[in-house]
């Protein structure tokens, strides 16, 4: 079976059947958009909420508040219909403890996730967020499955 | 900010410099951390990756790390990091404490902040001594993770561009026990300044 990654900052589409793969997430959140009837999968690995230095974005998957509209677009021009998308995230931790120096990037991005898919109107049917653990996520379009990963435990479905 | 291919070149070759001084602070700090174990330096390198490129600076993704992460700002800002391998962080906390850890409670966690705050801190020194200026470093925080996960989130919390400047340096015991890297990432808009503290920055 196609197992397709997706890295920081990408969007990766697949119809049909095959994995996609978000390795290493950490404040990252991985983001998954799914047609379960006209089995379109989309996944987003989303680095930051926004793009707050400017410039060129070449790269709509690495902020929150460019990733949903990109992954819409993708999605839709593959056959999926917008009003039958349904969304699952996983990621957003804060691995690092006792200093303050790291701003919790990732509570930011799972909060600028959720204000997006509600402004698209595409619910959130299942999350596994914040918390100090790093995760890997894997979503199988064929069947809709989303397994989570956090070392040292048993996977968990979404 | 952009460069041609030569001052690049140039660039990387003075922070790499800077890097080998920093780094050399660095592993005689850990070195009477360990009770004189004799040390070796990596030699340092200096260079322009892309974000994918550098998530593999630190092993495998999946790979379980150690590392300690400090904010520095005054005169340059910027951010350290110490990356250890798993293995690494046990030898280290095993010769520490007197036990290797299998489980990461406080005390070893906090000890592993310890060793991060003298190997960081004196390799700030060593920055600090060379460009003239006040460095502070912030209190270092500490993770246990996945590879790519402890990077990336480092990186987040840098919010760096595409491309990212980074000396990275490591170090060995002769018996190969210990194996890290130091990677320090200054903020693209004081990389300039910190060229020009060394005289560079006219070029």
């Amino acid at each position: 079976m196609e197992e397709v990654f997706v890295n920081i900052g990408e969007i990766k589409v697949l119809t049909q059947e095959g994995r996609l793969v978000a390795v290493g997430l950490g404040s990252c959140v991985g983001l998954i958009l799914y047609d379960a009837l006209a089995k379109v999968g989309g996944m987003a690995h989303v680095f930051l909420p926004t793009n707050r230095k400017g410039g060129d974005n070449p790269h709509p998957g690495k902020f929150a508040d460019t990733a949903v509209a990109a992954m819409v677009e993708q999605m839709t021009a593959l056959g999926a219909q917008k009003r039958r998308l349904k969304a699952k995230m996983a990621g957003g931790s804060q691995l690092f403890s006792y200093g303050a120096s790291v701003m919790d990037v990732g509570r930011q991005n799972v909060e600028a996730l959720q204000r997006e898919l509600q402004t698209a109107g595409i619910p959130l049917v299942a999350s596994d967020v914040l918390g100090s653990r790093g995760r890997k996520l894997i979503f199988d379009v064929g069947t809709g499955q989303v397994l989570v990963f956090v070392i040292g435990q048993e996977p968990v479905e979404l | 900010m952009t460069y041609d291919r030569k001052q690049d070149e140039f660039r990387l070759d003075v922070l790499k410099e800077l890097g080998n001084i920093g780094a050399g602070h660095a592993t005689t700090a850990l070195s009477r951390l360990l009770g004189n174990k004799k040390l070796t330096l990596v030699v340092p390198q200096a260079m322009i990756v892309g974000m994918q490129e550098s998530m593999g600076l630190c092993g495998g993704p999946e790979s379980l790390v150690g590392a300690i992460y400090i904010r520095v700002s005054g005169g340059l800002c910027g951010h350290m990091a110490l990356l250890l391998p798993f293995t690494s962080v046990q030898s280290l906390l095993g010769y520490l404490l007197g036990a290797t850890p299998q489980e990461f409670s406080d005390m070893e966690l906090s000890t592993l902040q310890e060793v991060g705050n003298i190997v960081v801190t004196s390799y700030l020194n060593a920055l600090a001594e060379m460009t003239n200026t006040v460095l502070y470093p912030s209190v270092p925080a500490v993770a246990v993770d996945m590879a790519a996960a402890v990077w990336s989130s480092i990186l987040a919390g840098a919010e760096v561009a595409d491309y990212i400047t980074i000396v990275q340096t490591g170090f060995q015991t002769d018996a190969e026990i210990i194996d890290g890297t130091i990677a320090f990432i200054p903020d693209e808009e004081d990389l300039a300044k910190l060229l020009e503290a060394l005289g560079m920055g006219e070029l």
